[in-house]
Formats: structure tokens, sequence, C-alpha cells
């Protein structure tokens, strides 16, 4: 049902916070290969979106599909091993094992020979390897938590802000590895991000969630143009008559 | 009523002079009350004067004359009905602008009418105008209603209505008797209002006003409807719009009742429910988002809460049939209703804010007859009304003691009602325009002899009653010859929950077609609940589990009308529409030539 090049495609999930519903009917596809972004203010649900496809949540409605295999509702360590993984939002490392440990937690049968490529992709973890993880710079952390993403193999890495908290020049660093792995792992990569400049650089399809639905959906290129996109998510405003604009258009999407 | 008599309300001819009783008579009394961040702040007559005074004489001493127009674009709000009254009464034209209205269009409506003063809601309104007005000669300052963003703006042209009123306590200081100069020299024939309409053909034309047709539309009101001084008024629609101005303005100074305006149009559902509201009048596009919404509540309570409603409404149609061919009620149906009321009907009023409603009205645009007899099944009468900005507001009303569903009421006291050889309704009222702003030749093709060309096809049944069929311009010829009025189909494909509002398109061609704007919220849910997948608007409209369902919409439609009335494809509108987009009116509806402009290619597609 699914065509080939399909690697991940969620359909139509709802999921709720009690009674809160946080994603009411999200469906979104992952091509091979692909990165993908999903952009949206605070509260619109993407982490939650990201939180249902790693099988930390469970959809009230929905399914999501990996390979064309029926993953909805499965356990959280399965869906790894099926080779998803996931940065989450603000790194997760765990701050008293060492910086080797924290990658080794994330080697599924401990394949050490994977260590190497995380350090190639990120020699200062090298440096740090004995130092408790809690001690490294919060850059140092993202790139951590996206090394242990990597340790163990993965066909798609799903990244929650990886921006979160860093300085400009650490943002263009994380945004070029996310393309390098890309590229040189042939890893999928499904980016969820506030800075919608960065991420409609690196990724090349996106989708724009506003209240736990999509309201937009195109490829980067096409978003970076729309004037919606411009105004409320890369702050660039037309000027207007007096030099400058504080009122709001109206979304419309299109 | 000859249309020379002479028409007062307690005494005063002209609309300054009762307003000025109002104040003098009542001034302590609660007029407008205003929801501002939360809060209802209330507004007597007295403030109501003090405000249209500095206001008025602001504008005198900034150079405004007697018959010199002033614009207001703004959503509704206190200030709007402060300035629109400080403008009349001291001898000023006061003209609407929609909020929504583009530069283009304000420059337009700026030119057209000769504004030389121009009254701004706030940054937004403000930066329109600013846009244009190196193309509007006329226009000399500017006064911004809400000053937030602005406290740099350095701009010799604009000023704040602080500083206005400023200006006109001043003025009145040095000339205190002038205020109640300016408001006696008012004569029954000056134009006080103008408002545009988009007409048949070309660009807006601005009706004006007297004094006359507006005193004659306040008592129109109240003989038709009767609005109390303890009835509470809410006022959400645009005033801009003759329905507006009319409702929310106009007959609060003749009725002395209050006004309670909403915060903004997307806390209209909450606000209504604080104010409820006594008498409510609103247009066709809110009575049936307010029908949808209870259905769709519906769909999603249990099947005890459908059940009691399905009986509790059995009840409220059987009541209502007999109410509405004015029969007598049985005692046991009575009694039955009155506890089904008590059990399910009042709380669905309660959550629409409807419950305290003694009547409802509705006009402005076509509506169906189902979605009446709803709201009389409710237990709350409503009474259509029919009338054009031409004849400042009704020409012809449903009253309590003489009403028929389906038609929009006889022609009311003072006016009257006749059709042409080609059946266009024509009117006679002293509340017929003066005319079009500086178009003698579009005035003498639109009122000829004291006959007011509506434009509308009607007719009238043996007792008066009036049916309004459609616009002139809107009857299709098919191919084939058939006559057929494309607003009755459009009315039952309205009541669908599901569409929002639609176009049938069919002139000359072989069979109908239509083009379908979806319900957004109702259709997005509709897709939740039966897992149909989609991203955003357009791909929710392309998808074949929603256009089967507006396909069943249309089918249940077509069942109820002959072979050659019935629409033999459509097509959804994929583009979510704002108020801004030209496809819409200010009122919301669709527009039949931007639509069928549009979207020719596809049209032509369904005849392909």
């Amino acid at each position: 049902m699914l065509e080939s090049s399909t690697l991940l495609s969620v359909q139509n999930i709802e999921t709720y916070y009690g009674p809160v519903s946080a994603v009411c009917g999200v469906s979104l596809v992952v091509e091979q290969g692909a990165i993908v972004t999903v952009l949206g203010a605070n509260g619109a649900g993407k982490t939650t979106v990201l939180k249902t496809i790693a099988g930390l949540m469970f959809p009230a409605k929905g399914m999501v599909h990996f390979e064309g295999e029926n993953i909805t509702g499965i356990e959280p360590d399965k869906i790894v091993r099926l080779g998803i993984a996931h940065v989450p939002e603000g790194r997760e490392v765990f701050p008293l094992l060492s910086t080797e440990e924290n990658l080794r937690l994330g080697s599924l049968n401990n394949q050490l020979s994977r260590l190497d490529v995380v350090y190639e992709y990120f020699p200062i973890l090298q440096k740090h390897r004995k130092l408790s993880a809690g001690f490294l710079s919060g850059g140092q952390q993202q790139m951590l938590a996206i090394g242990r993403a990597l340790m163990q193999t993965p066909r798609l890495i799903m990244f929650d802000e990886p921006s979160l908290g860093l300085s400009p020049k650490l943002v263009h660093e994380i945004s070029e590895i996310i393309t390098r792995i890309n590229t040189e792992q042939s890893v999928s990569i499904l980016l969820v991000e506030q800075n919608a400049k960065m991420a409609l650089q690196v990724a090349q399809y996106g989708y724009i969630l506003e209240q736990g639905r999509v309201v937009m959906e195109n490829t980067c290129e096409r978003l970076s143009a729309s004037t919606d996109v411009k105004e409320f998510y890369l702050g660039m405003k037309e000027a207007g008559v007096r030099g400058q604009r504080r009122w709001k258009r109206r979304k419309t999407w299109r | 009523m000859a249309l020379t008599d002479s028409i007062a309300i307690n005494g005063s001819d002209t609309v300054p002079k009762l307003f000025m009783h109002r104040v003098a008579n009542f001034s302590q009394k609660v007029a407008v009350r205003e929801k501002e961040f939360g809060i209802w702040n209330e507004y007597t007559w007295d403030d109501w004067g003090t405000h249209a005074r500095e206001i008025g004489l602001g504008l005198k001493s900034l150079g405004l004359g007697r018959s010199d127009v002033v614009s207001i674009a703004s959503e509704i709000n206190k200030e709007w009905l402060f300035t629109d009254l400080g403008i009349v009464c001291v001898g000023g034209i006061c003209n609407g602008v929609y909020a929504t209205d583009s530069p283009q269009q304000v420059k337009y409506l700026i030119n057209d009418s000769g504004s030389k003063f121009y009254f701004a809601e706030d940054e937004e309104q403000l930066d329109k105008v600013l846009q244009v007005r190196d193309t509007t000669p006329t226009l000399e300052k500017i006064i911004i209603f809400d000053m937030e963003g602005l406290r740099d703006l350095d701009d010799e042209m604009c000023l704040s209505i602080e500083q206005l009123r400023e200006l006109g306590r001043t003025y009145d200081e040095a000339h205190p008797s002038e205020w109640s100069n300016e408001v006696q020299k008012a004569s029954p024939e000056d134009v006080i209002i103008l408002t545009y309409t988009s007409g048949t053909t070309g660009r807006p034309k601005g009706a004006m006003i007297t004094q006359r047709n507006m005193i004659f539309m306040m008592t129109c009101i109240q003989n038709c409807l009767s609005v109390y001084p303890t009835d509470r008024q809410l006022g959400f629609l645009p005033l801009a719009h003759i329905a507006g101005r009319m409702f929310y303005v106009y007959s609060v100074i003749e009725a002395r009742s209050i006004v309670h305006l909403i915060e903004d149009p997307d806390t209209m559902i909450n606000d209504i429910c604080e104010v409820e509201p006594t008498v409510h009048f609103a247009v066709p596009r809110v009575w049936e988002k307010q029908h949808s919404l209870v259905t769709l509540k519906l769909k999603k309570s249990t099947k005890f809460a459908k059940s009691m409603y399905d009986f509790a409404l059995k009840i409220g149609y059987a009541r209502a049939e007999r109410i509405l061919l004015n029969l007598q009620v049985s005692v046991f149906i009575e009694a039955l209703f009155k506890v089904c009321d008590f059990l399910v009907l009042r709380n669905i009023k309660r959550a629409l804010g409807l419950d305290k409603c003694r009547w409802l009205s509705t006009a402005a645009a076509p509506i169906a007859p189902e979605l009446i007899r709803w709201y009389w099944a409710l237990g709350l009468p409503m009474y259509e009304l029919y009338g054009q900005t031409e004849c400042t507001g009704i020409a012809t009303c449903n009253v309590e003691s003489r009403r028929r569903l389906g038609s929009v009421g006889p022609a009311a006291k003072g006016i009257d009602v006749t059709l042409s050889a080609e059946n266009e309704i024509l009117i006679c009222s002293p509340g017929v325009i003066k005319g079009y702003w500086n178009r003698p030749e579009q005035t003498a093709d639109t009122i000829r002899q004291d006959w007011l060309y509506t434009g509308d096809i009607g007719r009238i049944d043996d007792d008066g009653f009036v049916y309004v069929v459609d616009r002139m311009k809107d009857i299709i010829i098919t191919a084939g010859g058939k006559n057929i009025t494309p607003s009755e189909i459009e009315n039952h494909l309205k009541f669908s929950p599901y569409i929002t509002d639609a176009v049938v398109i069919g002139d000359r061609r072989p069979y109908l077609t239509c083009m379908i704007m979806i319900d957004h919220d109702n259709v997005t849910q509709y897709a939740q609940e039966t897992d149909v997948p989609f991203t955003n608007y357009e791909s929710l409209c392309h998808t074949d589990e929603i256009l089967d369902l507006i396909a069943q919409e249309v089918e249940r439609v077509n069942q109820q009308f002959a072979q050659a009335e019935t629409i033999k494809k459509f097509r959804l509108i994929d583009q979510l529409l704002d108020a801004e987009d030209e496809e819409l009116t200010p009122t919301q509806k669709l527009k039949r030539n931007v639509i069928s402009q549009k979207y020719a290619s596809i049209i032509d597609k369904m005849y392909a």
C-alpha cells in the first residue's frame, strides 16, 4: 500500500494528555533518505508527534507505519530496534554517567565499533570520554545526545529541537552535522524545530503544525517563500508605510 | 403615510435632536456596555453625549463644515458609536468603512465620498490609509482610536481621539453655544449617513441616508419588532453595514435599550452567553453557525442525550407547526413542551446565549425556512425581515400578529410594496434614500417616481405577504430555457452543517453545477472521527471521503427539487477564505461573480 520509497508514514494520529488533545489528526510522510521538518509554535504538538512515533505515547487513533510495517502502539524499545532513534528535547543525557557510558547506553548490542563513528563526528566527545556528562556544556550535551542516537545504526533519527538553548555558531554546527549524518550515514531525518530559519535550510520538505493540526505542507523552498511563513516563522515583515509594523495579518496558510 | 408627512419621535424630527433628548432625559441611564480585557465597562447617555460633543466640536475646530464627509474604519466599538453621533450632531456625514477593506478599497471610498477626515481604529487600519493618502487629495486629518504601538507616531496629519477630544473641549469653552446651535440647525432633509453598497454593476455606490429616512426607520423598527428600554442587545456585526447600524446604534437611541459591544469577533459566543440579550438580530450566516454548533455538539454526546434532544425537538416542532399556522396549541402539547424545555431545550438556548430572547430577527441574506423552524421549535420566535440599504433597512417584516414562514412578511407600517411587470419588488417608503452620492444617473435608474427598484424578484400573495425569489441578475436560465432561482437551492445546501456557503452555476448551461465552501471546523471534525487522512485545508477538500460526504449532502438537497433544478456536479473551493479575500462580502457571503470568474476553468471542466 505504501510506496517503496516511503520510510515512515504517520496517518491521522490523535494523541491525548488525559482529556487534553495535543495532536488531532496529523498525517505526515518521511521518504527514504529525506530530511523532513515539522515546524510550529510552543504547544502545537510537535513533541507529541515524535513521542507518539517513538512509542512513548499511545495514540487514541491513527496509525504509524515504518518501512511498511504497522508500528502503532509497539513498545519503545522494539521501535528502537526497528531503527528509529529519538534525540529528545533538552538532550536528556544521564548526568552522572560518563560520556562514553552514555554513548554505550545508546548501543543496542554493545557494538563499540560505532563509538569511532561518533567520535569522528564529535571529536570533542572523545576528549571528554571519561568526564561525567553533567559537566559537559550545553552544546556538548547536544552532541552527546546525537551521538547516542547514532550508536544504534538507525534508519531514521528524530530530532526534537536540537538548536534549543545553543549559540548561533553551535546551531550552525549542529545543522551541518545533521546534513552530514543524513548523507554519509544514509539516515532519514525527522527534524522538529522552533528555529524555522535553520530547519528550512536543512530540510527538503516541511510541515507546519498549529494547535495539533497540519496547516501547511510543502517543499522547504516553497515554504520559505510563503508570506505567512515569512511573517510568522521567519520574522520577516514588510516594513509598512511607517517603517515599522506591530500588528499581525491573519494567517491564511497558502 | 404620505411621503411628505413629517415624522418625529418624542417631538424630535432629526437624529441630533432626538439624541440630545435622550442625553438630557436619561443622562444617568446606561446606554452602552463594552467588553474590554474581559470586563464589561458601562457608559451612560451622559457619557455618550459628552464624548459625541467633544468629538464633534473637535472636528469642527479642525474645519469640518456641514455636509462634509467623515469616514470611520473600525470594528464595532464604543468609539464608533460616539464618533458617529459626534459627526452627525455637528452636521457632518458619516461613512462607515469595513475593517476588512483593502487599502485600494479604502482609497476608493475616501475619494468617492470626498472624505475630509478619517477615523482609523488602530495601527492596522492606520497603515492602510497611510499607504494611499498620497492619492486622496480631499483627506485632511486622520484620527486614531487606539494608540497602542503608536506612541512614537509623529505625523502632522494624524492625531489620537484623545487629542481630538481635547481640541473639542477647548473649542467648547470658546464657543459654548456652538454645540446646541449645530444640533438645532439639523433639518430632516440633511444627509447624515453614507452607506456604500456593491450594487448590481460597477463600483460601490454611496447611499445617502437623510435625517428623515433615519427617524422613519427608527419608528419602523419599533413598530415591527418592539424594543423596550429594559432590553439588552448584543452588537457584533460591522457598523458599516446598514443592518448593524440600525439595530445597534439607531434603534438603541430610539428605544433607550442597552447595547453590548463584544470584545472581538472570536469571543462572540462567550460574550453572548454573558450578556443574555433579550432581543437579538443577526444575519443568516450566524444563525447557520449556531445551528451547526448544536448539531455537532450532539454528535459527540451520549445516546441518551441524543434521544432526549430528538424527542424534545419533535415536541418543539409539533408546537411550532401549530404556532406558525396561527393555530391553538393543545394543552397537552404545551405542557409536554414545558417539560422538554425545562429538561433539554433550555440548556441548548443557554449555551447559545439566547435563553432570555423575546424575539430573534434575521435579514441581509436569504435564509432556509427549515432553519427558522428550528429556532421556533426551540421556543424562540424568529422573524425574517427584508429590506435594502436603499430603503434604510426595513421594507417588509414578519411581526407577531402577522407572519408566515418562508415569506419576508407584509410591508411594514407606512411602506408600500408592489411588483413591477417583471415581478421586480418595488418599494415606496419614507425610508427610501435621497439617492446615490454624486451619481444622479444611477439614482434616476434606481428610484423612479418615488418607487425604489430593488433588483429583487419576488411575489406577493393574496394576504399581502411578500416572498423574495432571488436577485434579478442571479436568476439562472439554463440552456434548456428553464428559470432557476439559485438562492433557494443554496439555502438548502447551507442548512447542512458541513456546508458554509455555495454558489449554484448554470446560466446558459445544460445543467446546474455548484461551487461549495465547506465548514472548516465541522468537516475537520468529521474527517478526524472517520479517520480520513489529510494535512491542510486543501488536502482535506480533495479527499474522497469528504467529497462523498458533500455529495451525500448535495443528493439530499437534490431530492427536494425538480429534475431540472438538481445539481449534477460540484467542486469544493479548496482555499480557506478570509474576510479580507475578495471572494467574500464583509458579511462572509460568497460573491457570485467573483467565484464564477476566479474558478472559471474549474467550472468549465464541470461542463466538459
